[in-house]
């Protein structure tokens, strides 16, 4: 599948992922494994077919198909992804569309031809995100796929977590017009703790960035989840090595989404939080940003 | 004045305002009915010119010191007017329910019953336009209603824009001594002689209003000390633009009040307009700027004190018709920016105010439209969305790339006439001063022609047999078969709907004939001809598509179940729609799930909806209407979609019976339109601009975080340069509210596109648990207003 790549959820009229109206393309597959992880759903790199409860009416059309991979106990849809042969049949079969592939395989010309229906917008300001998921995990596809993009004159975002060869960051760096880049904890035990990969490669690799000539187009990210990134020694550890980097780095924190718990009931991982954490105010975003401000970072939104 | 600042002002007459009980009232009906009686052998405009003018005189006025604009058309504000002369019918019957009916009550007095049931009602029974239509019509129109429901039996015309500009230039005394002109032609018929002389009644009757109201404005300041001086000026101010064309910009805001009271007065109709009023007004404004006699404050208080005033006159309808229009919209609308006559793009300050007036006020009236165009400046642009975002729902955004073209090349308007529309009603489009656009002669309802057509001409919900037996879904070989039928009853009801359009534009003509009106409509005057009789110079009809989205859903579901993919067989279908999809859940599922739905950008189906929607205009072409002007078609419902709904069964788009149709009118169906935003504009774009040159309704829904940032008023406006380039001619945001919210939680069906948008992440809201939704509710910070 090399000249397709998996992609789990494409979103036109996406606001914030970069500037103006854009398309965002969902990668799947992730090396890493954040236990506060947003989209869960992109973490596996294989597609699966997977069951939802609420659409299901019930028909038993996909327990009749030969394979026998669907069975149906106490009126509960049991997939055994190893028995199945022909996925797209059970996705056609199922009037109500409570079985679905979670992800498909699109080739780049595909992907051109969706992402193209929005140019009247793009010509706005807007373009093309490519987030997951991460996406750096189908490098060689998202490498020719930028250099599509911006032959065609879409501007680009990729949202990464830089858990990538240098060498393919390099590659895909001429043809990336604004890169995310999440860095999410400074303490290696305490990230591979939480993100189940240690943060070296990841440090390494924003620090070439960082004194790259493409450093003003790189936009450092951490999303603040209670707890784990939040904390006052996390942050100002980031700041000061990002500062020290590069002092005109641009840096921004991502208010912890508390909707990402509304996923986990379709996967096979458990959240995080049991409890509901609410968004931080105002007030306790603007004490976060001068622990940043504190640490020497002067770009950040 | 100098004590009372703009703000505490507005506050305080908006207050005082929305604090008054609204009543019906028959102070007119009784001056008119006897009128009437006085004058029996009289033609008929001279009785309806002598009955305007005695209401003139004789209806009691009121005055709010604080006003600095004045006038209404009953002491009271917001009453019912009831007007017998064009609906008696359904007041009588209804004289008990108002207080307490579903939607848009009114107080009665149980004096004013009695006085209404002994005295008005007797002399009108038989003779209102109402009765007339419904003795002579009624068994005709009631067959087809289902299809195609008749607008226009019930009330005087509306949904015009009078000629602003001349009243401003001449005044009422102007305009009465070109009527005296004229009747001393030579040659004149006996016809055209009454129209003239009528039109001098009434503005007689226009002087005298504004007289009386001076006369009071007078009276008052010898008692009032704190408003004196304020209450002099108003008194100078109408005495003044009585006998004279306005100077002052005040005088001009005044008179063009006293135009839309009197106005409301003669015809008590839906919408009259004052169009682009950021135009016409922008001379005096700027005279007086320069002169030093008017700051800016002082003109946004004039500005904001109209504003309320637009609130003061509602219009009361019947029971049914308030279920098709609720809130009782009197369409008051008012267009700023577009094009000068050059084409180039206009904007004044006076646009901007107006912007500033509606984000202060918040009032359902004016109906506030910004014609946009691909010169519109940012500034205007940004500003809009800003009022936007408070949650209002307006102002709302036209497209001069949509527009104007489309009038110059589909109705043969003429290119400055074209450049300077403007919008009455809701949304319908209309050249100023010179057109009386019959916009809602009627609306078509396709989706129960297609019901008709799939089940034998036989009514889904009823059994009758309603239109031809041209075939069923149980007997049609092909996909081909079936349009044809579906074409077949089209054509059928529509030459019974014109028929009756016909019948209904003749009763006008007898009976409602405007002189008042008839002035400041262009090419009256000059022809000695009414209004309603054909003087305008363009004399359109429109009948309403409803709804392509649901036709196009349908007969995709149709074409690839039934005859491309044949999961499912006609007669399994029929049988489903039959049985209200009753015992049918795979049918069900498969309809909703399995087929493409229009307002995606997936040009097949929305194809579909252009197709129907062409055949519709294009078969209507073959008719003129009474005046001799064209048909043309509009795309909108305001709520219509509801009770056009009730009529129509289970339709194939897993529709169930009675539901509403789609919303708007080049919207997709509620919740269908999965793919977002730009999917829905892009499929929008595909209907032709003819389909909607009588006006074209998109409704989309927001959260009110889009709207929250500086970055997402900007995002908006790239929005709406795109919905520029794509020549859609219309769209309004939905800011959704708490309340909303609430109900998509309760009824996700309706709701299924409406998505949540964080950094890197999307879900759609239906799909969150209810403790999310609860979430995000309470970031929600736009209350109802």
């Amino acid at each position: 599948m090399k000249n397709r790549a998996l992609i789990f959820d494409i979103r036109r009229f996406s606001m914030h992922d970069g500037a103006g109206i854009r398309t965002t393309i969902f990668f799947k597959g992730c090396p890493l494994h954040c236990i506060w992880c947003q989209n869960p759903e992109g973490i596996e790199k294989n597609a699966r077919l997977v069951h939802f409860p609420a659409k299901c009416i019930l028909c038993n059309y996909c327990i009749k198909l030969k394979d026998n991979a669907v069975t149906m106990e106490n009126n509960k849809i049991i997939i055994d992804t190893s028995k199945v042969i022909d996925a797209a049949e059970y996705e056609y079969i199922c009037p109500s569309g409570a079985l679905r592939m979670d992800s498909k395989y699109y080739s780049s010309d595909e992907l051109m031809t969706i992402v193209k229906k929005d140019m009247p917008f793009f010509k706005y300001g807007g373009g093309v995100t490519l987030s997951g998921g991460e996406p750096f995990f189908q490098a060689d596809f998202i490498i020719k796929f930028l250099e599509k993009l911006q032959l065609a004159g879409i501007y680009t975002a990729v949202e990464t977590s830089f858990f990538a060869v240098w060498e393919k960051i390099e590659q895909a760096l001429p043809f990336i017009d604004t890169l995310f880049v999440d860095f999410k904890i400074y303490d290696n035990g305490k990230h591979k703790k939480y993100t189940n990969m240690d943060n070296i490669l990841i440090k390494n690799n924003i620090k070439k960035v960082l004194q790259s000539k493409y450093s003003n187009k790189v936009i450092i990210r951490t999303p603040l989840i209670p707890k784990y990134t939040a904390t006052k020694e996390n942050l100002s550890l980031i700041a000061e090595t990002l500062a020290k980097w590069n002092k005109n780095v641009n840096y921004e924190l991502l208010n912890y989404n508390p909707l990402a718990r509304a996923k986990y009931q379709h996967v096979a991982y458990d959240y995080c939080f049991v409890e509901d954490k609410p968004l931080y105010t105002q007030a306790e975003m603007n004490s976060f940003y001068s622990i940043i401000k504190e640490a020497g970072i002067k770009n950040f939104r | 004045m100098e004590s009372l600042s703009r703000q505490k002002r507005i506050n305080l007459l908006k207050e005082r305002m929305l604090r008054q009980k609204r009543y019906m009232s028959i102070e007119q009906a009784l001056i008119t009915t006897r009128i009437y009686q006085e004058n029996e052998e009289k033609p008929v405009i001279i009785k309806r010119a002598l009955a305007l003018k005695a209401a003139l005189q004789e209806m009691e006025i009121a005055i709010e010191p604080e006003e600095l604009i004045v006038g209404n058309r009953t002491k009271g504000v917001r009453y019912g007017v009831v007007s017998p002369e064009s609906g008696g019918l359904w007041i009588d019957k209804e004289l008990e329910t108002l207080p307490t009916r579903s939607q848009d009550k009114f107080n009665v007095k149980g004096a004013d019953i009695k006085t209404y049931r002994e005295v008005i009602k007797p002399y009108w029974q038989g003779k209102s336009l109402e009765d007339i239509l419904k003795d002579k019509f009624g068994e005709e129109f009631s067959a087809i209603s289902k299809v195609a429901k008749i607008n226009q039996t019930d009330h005087s015309q509306g949904h015009i824009c009078p000629d602003c500009d001349l009243w401003l230039q001449m005044g009422p005394e102007q305009i009465k001594q070109q009527a005296q002109q004229k009747l001393q032609s030579e040659n004149l018929t006996n016809k055209q002689q009454n129209f003239y002389k009528a039109i001098i009644i009434t503005m007689d009757g226009a002087q005298i209003f504004m007289h009386r109201y001076s006369e009071l404005l007078k009276q008052m300041a010898a008692e009032n000390t704190q408003y004196k001086k304020n209450l002099l000026e108003m008194a100078d101010i109408c005495g003044f633009i009585a006998n004279n064309a306005p100077e002052s910009f005040h005088q001009a805001v005044q008179s063009l009040w006293f135009l839309f009271v009197i106005l409301q007065m003669e015809s008590n109709a839906s919408s009259f307009s004052p169009g682009r009023m950021d135009r016409y007004l922008y001379l005096f404004y700027k005279r007086d700027i320069d002169k030093g006699s008017l700051d800016k404050e002082k003109a946004l208080t004039i500005i904001e004190c109209l504003w309320l005033k637009f609130n003061q006159i509602v219009y009361m309808r019947n029971t049914n018709s308030a279920k098709y229009f609720a809130g009782f919209p009197i369409g008051f609308n008012i267009a700023i920016g577009g094009l000068d006559e050059n084409g180039n793009a206009a904007e004044n300050d006076l646009s901007y105010m107006f912007l500033q007036a509606q984000e202060d006020l918040g009032l359902p009236q004016p109906n506030l439209s910004v014609r946009l165009n691909k010169n519109t400046s940012q500034n205007l642009l940004e500003k809009s969305i800003a009022v936007v975002a408070k949650g209002s729902g307006m102002p709302q955004f036209f497209n001069d790339e949509a527009v104007v073209d489309t009038m110059i090349e589909s109705l043969q308007i003429a290119p400055k006439d074209a450049l300077d529309y403007a919008i009455v009603g809701c949304v319908e489009l209309t050249t100023q001063g010179n057109n009386l656009g019959w916009s809602d002669a009627a609306m078509f309802n396709l989706n129960k022609a297609l019901e008709l057509a799939m089940n034998h001409g036989k009514c889904l919900l009823t059994g009758r047999q309603m239109g031809l037996d041209i075939g069923g879904l149980d007997t049609y070989d092909s996909f081909e078969e079936l349009e044809n039928a579906f074409a077949g009853q089209i054509d059928y009801f529509m030459g019974k709907m014109i028929k009756a359009c016909a019948e209904v534009e003749q009763g006008h003509m007898d009976l409602l004939p405007s002189p008042f009106l008839s002035a400041v409509i262009d090419d009256c005057m000059e022809k000695g001809l009414d209004v309603t009789a054909g003087g305008a110079h363009y004399n359109l009809s429109g009948i309403q598509i409803i709804q392509a989205a649901n036709i196009a859903d349908s007969m995709a579901v149709l074409y690839q179940l039934i005859y491309k993919e044949k999961r499912i067989t006609g007669t399994e279908m029929l049988t489903a729609l039959q049985k209200n999809f009753q015992g049918y859940p795979v049918i069900k599922a498969m309809v909703e799930n399995k087929v493409a739905k229009y307002g995606n950008d997936v040009k097949w189906v929305d194809n579909i909806a252009v197709k129907w929607a062409q055949y519709f205009r294009e078969k209507l072409t073959h008719y003129k209407n009474h005046r001799g002007g064209l048909y043309h078609t509009g795309m909108y419902t305001v709520s219509a979609h509801v009770p056009m709904g009730e009529n129509v069964g289970a339709t194939p788009d897993g529709r169930l019976a009675e539901q509403p149709l789609a919303d708007g009118g080049m919207s997709p169906v509620y919740g269908r339109d999965a793919a977002g935003p730009t999917a829905v504009l892009q499929s929008v774009g595909r209907l032709d601009n003819n389909l909607t040159s009588n006006g074209g309704l998109l409704n989309m829904k927001f959260l009110p975080e889009f709207f929250a940032t500086e970055q997402g008023i900007k995002k908006f406006a790239m929005f709406l340069r795109t919905f520029v380039d794509l020549k859609i001619p219309h769209i309004q945001f939905n800011v959704l509210h708490k309340e909303d919210l609430q109900e998509a939680k309760k009824n996700p069906e309706k709701y299924r596109s409406l998505t949540v948008r964080v950094a890197g992440y999307t879900a759609y809201f239906t799909e969150l648990d209810g403790k999310l939704q609860d979430e995000i509710i309470a970031r929600t910070q736009y209350d109802a207003v």
